[in-house]
């Protein structure tokens, strides 16, 4: 295939052409104007800093034989051959002089910091005689991977449940929960999948044009639509970048975005400007019981004159006053998004839902806008996450485990989207449990997670946390907690396979360890990745098809036979057998392409990867039953198509249609399982007052407002030495060039950005004395507190203050084993039970480096770790955490320095207790640990939803 | 072919991707920057913004880098590129100074002039830009600006555009869509110490751009939320340089002036001590020009491998003429022959003034110091140098030629000196200046962190005091008063020099 990379009229290319991949002749960059060649190989692979899963094209110097740089791969549809800066900045990854080269065991106690070099073959050994000793002994849901961003699809899940525990955790409900049960009560799918680039209207509840899921892909997208003539609106406290770039911004009073969302569809109700048609096709109206009114034998226009009764007090001055956003505005944005009609488009992710108790309010009372504009499924409206991403079957799926893993999916939290996982220290110290062999991957809890103080305190507790190994690429703040620190690849050392909905269109990238593949294609056979990566760097697929392996040497188990190669019986599955296989036969349309070009599946994948899987995604709602799914069938009097006791599809206008995933296969105006399972006054979207409301802040310091119920909120207990003006911090913004703790090692990255200021409008520096930019203040939290630089600024409402949680990273050891140009040396000291100290020692300075350019470092700033001093604040419906704080803000005294930190963990126990105290616990209906229809990450069988009768 | 850049403000998001990929293609060190995006917000809460603006060369179409480098390290391709040659620059920082945009650095490791040169390396095999092609939105438009067909062409001849500084005349082909006051004019966003989410680089050389926060030219609720650093590139050796200089090319005109007049005779110990003291100052002049250089043993390619518009190349060959006039002048003095130093004496002296008058025209040149492009500067360099030779010849000592008649001509050249050289400087300094960025260093003098040295040292101490001490009957006031004058002139240099180059370009 000839492919050339050109623009219309251009005669420069923006990528060289395929057929020179590999020999693509470039001109030196740092000899020129001197013309010396360099010969390349390109070499397509997917990044591994956020969850977009952009298309990298690593630049291999034949000379070196080494990774010289990585752009954009122009062949992936996606990211379509560019980058945010953190693509190119991948190479300071491969390159950074701290990284972790080999697998490391520690040598002193739990924490302290020194560290031995060990072998692959001893982990394995290590940990295959204990786990397969758990498991054995039915203990096997004491053997947990907790991940933080996967960056894969399937393969884990898989994994898990061929060693038939319930044991996989996530980062999922410190990220997204709140989101995607607002989606998913609407529609099954949990994500929405925004048609930016086709909408005439664009609503974000989120900074997508600077960071978030997915931030390369959808600004792309979003900037297409906008160019198109698409008029965009942000809602955020914050001005981010992405408001900067809005025809509208609505600084909304953090958790009030529920308000004017319902305001606007009350407009739309009122003016008579929704899709009636749709709403009436596609909606579960019939359901609807609401205020003493049912639907039962009611007509569609009786329903909706009860909704609009439901949602008079939502008026556009209502808003205003929660929110602060103009009634007008309201107004004018709920008339405009009624005119696009069904290209409307939005996205809310984080911000709102993430930072607020009830933030998945805001996610359902936006999908209503969607549902009264009927912009679901259409061409420029909102899409459903499965539509868009593909997630190809491997050769051989085994049983879902039969256990229930209360660890993850505790009562408590019945509907909670995902694993309760930033609980797990509370869990323990409750006497829940222990964990026997605890699986850290590129995961950072003690740093990114609320409340790490706690984290720390369970992981250097042996008895809680018997074997712990950290899978990651750098050192960590939980890394430093772990027996072990295994090394695992970056974007160009390692095999995943990725899909995202970013786009109307489904898709899939493949990663690859670009040095073994090349050198494979030079003729060299390697048994493991990581004798072709740096050191002895790894990747994980490898990693746990030997582990399971180790577990189950002989077979007896029933494990090892899902790691053995499906062309090869009995020998050990490998990489190539895997991929390859789903290659050949779950990704449609994918061998006929690669076979125009004369390649096995797997090799067009290794030679582009990336793979167009279809474009034909919209309304699949309506796509009919086939005639093999209505064999043997039923409809029930609701419409809903069943068959085998589960539903299936919907009577649309007499047709039998596929229709959404939800009990009533329509879109849930009226949510029933709410009702099921003890929360009757949220079966509509509703108004959630957050847990920092202002009537909240009020009860924090004795003067509750008339908005103040306890029953939905906890009252905030301020620790004694607790002083300053109540404030609500914004505590979760991402900068567009960093992520989390993945981005330390990059050095052009930290470059640009290495401080986290406390953002404060000046009408608020004011009343706090006077604050100017540099001003060192104290934010005391319920639990402790930190202190940090001001930085006062226009672009915040009054009343909030924020800061970024991108920053702040610590180390204990002053040089080894540690990222020094991104984190500050600090002395840290547990002072009485539970009660935490941590002053920073020595800021970031230069250093002697196997890099000449870490003597160049010249920031010494690497920000203020702020997460580690907030305590859980558990939703109790969705389970997330709901990481916006109240605080008090004070200025700095001369006792305090530049980010000292204090927490007391007896207090963040205690503000666990008074969250869990607001969940509604299960059992559900029929004796049900959760709803039967709500998905769950490793899915067990179904007997397993059934809690024992005492 | 004229290659060219479009900035579209409209969709450009202000990821870094395009500083990044720039980094990682070019391999620039860290603390240096060929592109990097300016973030100002501006407004008042909740009508604020934060715009966007990716900062770079501008591939000039008169580019004054190009004209000012002594040694033809910066030039200008056939395809429009200012390109540059690590191989053949000599580290002067004159293209720096030339810059109005502060897009050049000195490469950390190199110690040689560097910039955004279009990743010619890339499109010399028929690849975009690094940045063109990382970035997001397409924002960064790259091509050829004749090329009727071409993306950029169109937009050109569709949108309105606009440039950075189109004042200095320099036909900048980078051209903005939406591009914001805020952030294109330089001195009208506040700088506080730190950024969002970064620290202000103050350790690159000279601790980088001066910002006082009371500056009238600020825009109201305008505030850098983001920018880059940028080095102050000469030293303390260049207002050394102009001191030396002045001294060593005034040395013997204010003698050969009252000759004339009839106010002196020949004296030859005086023209030895002298001329000595030309040739010296002078030399000393020239130590501390390469001195100041980044690669000093490369100092002889401005002789031998001169790129002639250079008033740095110029300006070594006025300094050798005139070297070599005084050396034979001060050899004719030494063996006494009296008649040949007789006729030597003026073309000397003119060579002096032509010494002392070039640094204007390099000044000129530098087209990112607008204090500096003053057309009072060529004649107040030769008062400079007047000044000087009263000074010098007031502190004669008898031993070396000094004289009563002598202290009389120094007393009123002196006083004259001093009295233009303050008019001159009141000039400068009181009346309305042409551009901003000339007012705001002279408001750095004048107001400034420089305000101490200018008022006390320059002013009172070099003009007022020995003013003052020349015109009261004050016994042995003349070398006092010429000791004054010399230590006030330095330190109006010192002024002059620094505050021109701490005046933020970008």
């Amino acid at each position: 295939m000839s492919k050339e990379f050109k623009r219309d009229g251009s005669h420069l290319a923006y990528c060289p052409p395929v057929e020179k991949w590999d020999d693509w002749v470039e001109l030196d960059a740092e000899a020129w104007p001197k013309r010396v060649e360099r010969h390349y190989q390109l070499v397509p692979t997917v990044c591994f800093n956020c969850e977009s899963a952009c298309g990298l094209l690593a630049y291999v110097d034949k000379a070196t034989g080494q990774v010289a740089k990585f752009e954009g791969n122009p062949m992936h549809p996606a990211s379509r051959g560019r980058l945010c800066a953190k693509g190119p900045a991948t190479i300071n990854q491969i390159q950074d002089p701290d990284r972790v080269l080999y697998p490391m065991k520690r040598a002193g106690a739990r924490g302290a910091g020194k560290w031995t070099r060990t072998s692959w073959d001893e982990v394995l050994e290590t940990f295959g005689t204990r786990i397969r000793k758990a498991i054995l002994e039915g203990r096997g849901e004491e053997v947990m991977y907790h991940v933080g961003r996967p960056g894969h699809d399937f393969i884990m899940e898989r994994t898990l449940q061929a060693w038939g525990i319930d044991g996989h955790n996530s980062h999922t409900n410190v990220c997204s929960s709140s989101a995607r049960l607002g989606y998913l009560l609407w529609h099954y799918a949990d994500r929405p999948s925004p048609d930016h680039a086709n909408a005439r209207f664009i609503l974000l509840l989120s900074a997508h044009l600077e960071s978030g899921h997915y931030f390369n892909p959808h600004a792309q997208r979003i900037i297409d639509g906008k160019m198109a003539g698409a008029k965009l609106a942000v809602m955020d406290p914050r001005l981010s970048n992405t408001a900067s770039m809005a025809d509208y911004w609505m600084p909304t009073y953090p958790g009030t975005e529920a308000a004017v969302l319902l305001a606007m569809a009350k407009v739309i109700l009122d003016e008579k400007r929704f899709d009636a048609s749709f709403v009436r096709k596609w909606t579960n109206w019939e359901e609807l019981e609401v205020d003493g009114f049912s639907a039962q034998g009611q007509s569609f226009e009786a329903v909706i004159e009860a909704l609009k009764k439901h949602y008079a007090k939502f008026t556009p001055q209502f808003a205003e006053k929660e929110s602060g956003v103009r009634a007008e505005v309201i107004v004018k944005i709920a008339r405009e998004i009624a005119t696009a009609g069904s290209r409307f488009a939005s996205h809310l992710w984080r911000g709102s839902a993430s930072g607020n108790l009830g933030g998945w309010q805001p996610a359902r009372a936006l999908m209503l806008l969607h549902v009264l504009t009927g912009s679901v499924g259409t061409e420029g409206g909102h899409n459903l996450n499965a539509w868009n991403k593909f997630v190809p079957r491997p050769f051989s799926v085994p049983p879902p485990q039969k256990k229930w893993n209360e660890l993850l999916y505790p009562r408590e939290w019945p509907l909670c989207t995902h694993e309760m996982s930033f609980l797990l220290p509370h869990f323990l110290k409750e006497g829940r449990g222990r964990i026997e062999a605890y699986f850290t991957r590129v995961f950072n809890p003690v740093w990114t997670y609320p409340d790490g103080f706690s984290w720390i305190e369970m992981l250097r507790d042996e008895d809680k946390v018997g074997l712990h190994a950290a899978l990651s690429p750098t050192w960590s703040e939980t890394a430093w907690f772990a027996d072990y620190v295994l090394p695992m690849g970056f974007s160009s050392e390692r095999h995943d396979l990725m899909s995202q909905e970013s786009y109307a269109g489904k898709w899939i990238g493949f990663r690859q360890p670009v040095n073994r593949v090349l050198r494979e294609r030079a003729g060299e056979k390697f048994e493991y990745t990581y004798q072709a990566n740096p050191g002895e760097v790894w990747e994980e697929d490898e990693f746990w098809i030997d582990l399971s392996w180790a577990i189950d040497p002989d077979g007896a188990m029933g494990i090892r036979r899902y790691f053995e190669s499906p062309y090869r019986p009995g020998q050990k599955l490998t990489v190539d057998d895997y991929y390859g296989w789903i290659f050949d036969h779950s990704v449609p349309g994918l061998p006929e392409t690669a076979k125009k070009e004369g390649l096995t599946p797997l090799e067009y994948m290794r030679k582009y990867g990336a793979f167009e899987v279809t474009r034909d995604v919209y309304k699949q709602n309506e796509k009919a039953l086939s005639a093999g799914d209505l064999a043997g069938s039923s409809v029930e009097a609701s419409g809903v198509v069943k068959k085998d006791g589960k539903a299936i599809g919907v009577m649309i206008e007499d047709k039998p249609v596929v229709g959404y995933g939800t009990p009533s296969r329509k879109l849930e105006l009226f949510s029933k399982t709410m009702a099921d399972w003890k929360w009757p006054e949220f079966t509509l979207p509703e108004y959630y007052r957050s847990h920092i409301h202002r009537s909240a802040q009020g009860a924090s310091v004795g003067q509750p407002g008339e908005d103040f119920d306890p029953e939905y909120t906890p009252v905030v207990e301020w620790p004694k030495e607790a002083r300053g003006e109540v404030y609500t911090l914004l505590p979760i913004f991402r900068l567009p060039n960093l992520i989390h703790t993945r981005s330390g090692n990059a050095k052009f990255l930290y470059e640009i950005s290495h401080k986290n200021p406390l953002w404060v409008n000046p009408v608020d520096a004011r009343k706090l004395g006077g604050v100017r930019t540099g001003d060192l203040m104290k934010v005391h939290t319920e639990i402790g507190f930190f202190v940090l630089h001001a930085w006062v600024t226009e672009g915040l409402a009054p009343g909030v203050v924020a800061c970024s949680h991108h920053l702040g990273r610590w180390r204990v050891n002053k040089d080894d084993q540690v990222e020094r140009m991104s984190s500050a040396w600090v002395d840290l000291k547990e002072v009485g039970k539970g009660q935490w100290k941590m002053r920073q020692l020595e800021t970031v300075s230069p250093y002697e480096s196997l890099d000449p350019e870490t003597k160049r470092v010249w920031w010494s700033d690497a920000g203020v770790h702020q997460d580690i001093t907030f305590p859980v604040h558990p939703d109790p419906i969705s389970g997330m955490h709901c990481w916006h704080q109240m605080v008090r803000v004070e200025k700095a005294s001369t006792d305090d320095r530049y980010g000292d930190i204090f927490v007391d963990t007896n207090l963040s126990h205690a503000v666990y207790l008074r969250w869990k105290a607001l969940a509604r616990p299960a059992p559900g209906p029929g004796g049900l640990r959760r709803p039967l229809w709500i998905p769950r990450v490793v899915r067990p069988e179904e007997s397993a939803f059934y809690m024992k009768k005492a | 072919m004229r290659y060219g850049f479009i900035i579209d403000n409209r969709k450009c998001i202000g990821c870094h991707a395009c500083t990044v990929a720039c980094k990682t293609e070019n391999h620039v060190p860290l603390t240096v920057n060929r592109t990097w995006v300016k973030y100002v917000e501006k407004g008042t809460y909740p009508n604020t913004r934060r715009v966007f603006q990716v900062t770079r060369c501008n591939h000039c179409e008169n580019p004054p880098c190009v004209t000012i480098c002594p040694v033809t390290a910066m030039y200008q391709r056939k395809d429009g590129i200012v390109d540059f040659s690590s191989e053949r620059c000599i580290g002067c920082k004159a293209c720096m100074q030339a810059c109005p945009y502060d897009s050049i650095y000195i490469d950390p490791d190199e110690g040689t002039a560097a910039k955004c040169h279009y990743c010619a390396h890339r499109t010399e095999v028929g690849l975009e830009p690094a940045c063109v092609v990382v970035c997001p939105e397409h924002a960064i438009i790259a091509g050829d600006l004749d090329a009727c067909d071409g993306e950029i062409a169109q937009l050109l001849a569709r949108e309105p555009v606009r440039v950075r500084k189109p004042e200095q005349n320099t036909r900048p082909k980078l051209y903005y869509i939406d591009g914001d006051e805020s952030a294109i004019v330089p001195t009208a966003a506040r700088h506080e110490p730190m950024y969002m989410w970064s620290q202000r680089n103050e350790s690159v050389h000279g601790g980088g751009a001066i910002y006082p926060t009371d500056s009238p030219l600020l825009q109201k609720n305008a505030l850098a939320a983001y920018d880059v650093s940028h080095a102050r590139p000469w030293g303390w050796q260049v207002p050394a340089y102009c001191w030396t200089k002045a001294i060593g090319s005034g040395a013997l005109a204010i003698p050969a002036i009252a000759m004339v007049l009839g106010r002196l005779g020949a004296d030859r110990m005086r023209d030895v001590a002298l001329s000595t003291i030309a040739l010296l100052f002078t030399a000393l002049t020239t130590v501390l020009l390469v001195w100041d250089l980044e690669h000093k043993m490369r100092f002889l390619r401005v002789v031998f491998m001169p790129q002639k518009r250079s008033w740095l190349a110029r300006g070594a060959f006025i300094l050798i003429g005139y070297s070599g006039v005084s050396g034979l002048f001060w050899i004719a003095s030494v063996l006494g022959f009296s008649a040949i130093a007789f006729g030597l004496l003026w073309p000397t002296v003119l060579a002096g003034f032509l010494a002392a008058v070039y640094t204007a025209f390099l000044f000129g040149q530098c087209e990112g110091r607008d204090l500096w492009q003053t057309p009072l500067l060529p004649v107040h360099l030769i008062v400079q140098a007047l000044l000087c030779g009263a000074a010098v010849l007031a502190l004669l000592p008898a031993a070396l030629g000094g004289s009563d008649e002598a202290r009389d001509v120094a007393k009123i050249a002196l006083l004259a000196s001093l009295v233009f050289h303050l008019l001159i400087v009141f000039a400068e300094f009181m009346m309305p200046h042409s551009t901003d960025n000339a007012a705001y260093a002279a408001r750095l003098i004048t107001h400034g962190p420089f305000k101490n040295w200018f008022w006390i040292a320059g002013v009172l101490v070099g003009g007022i005091l020995p003013l003052l001490l020349l015109c009261a009957p004050v016994p042995e006031g003349e070398p006092i008063a010429a000791v004054f004058a010399l230590m006030g002139l330095l330190a109006f240099e010192w002024c002059f020099v620094m505050a021109g180059q701490s005046v933020p370009n970008s």
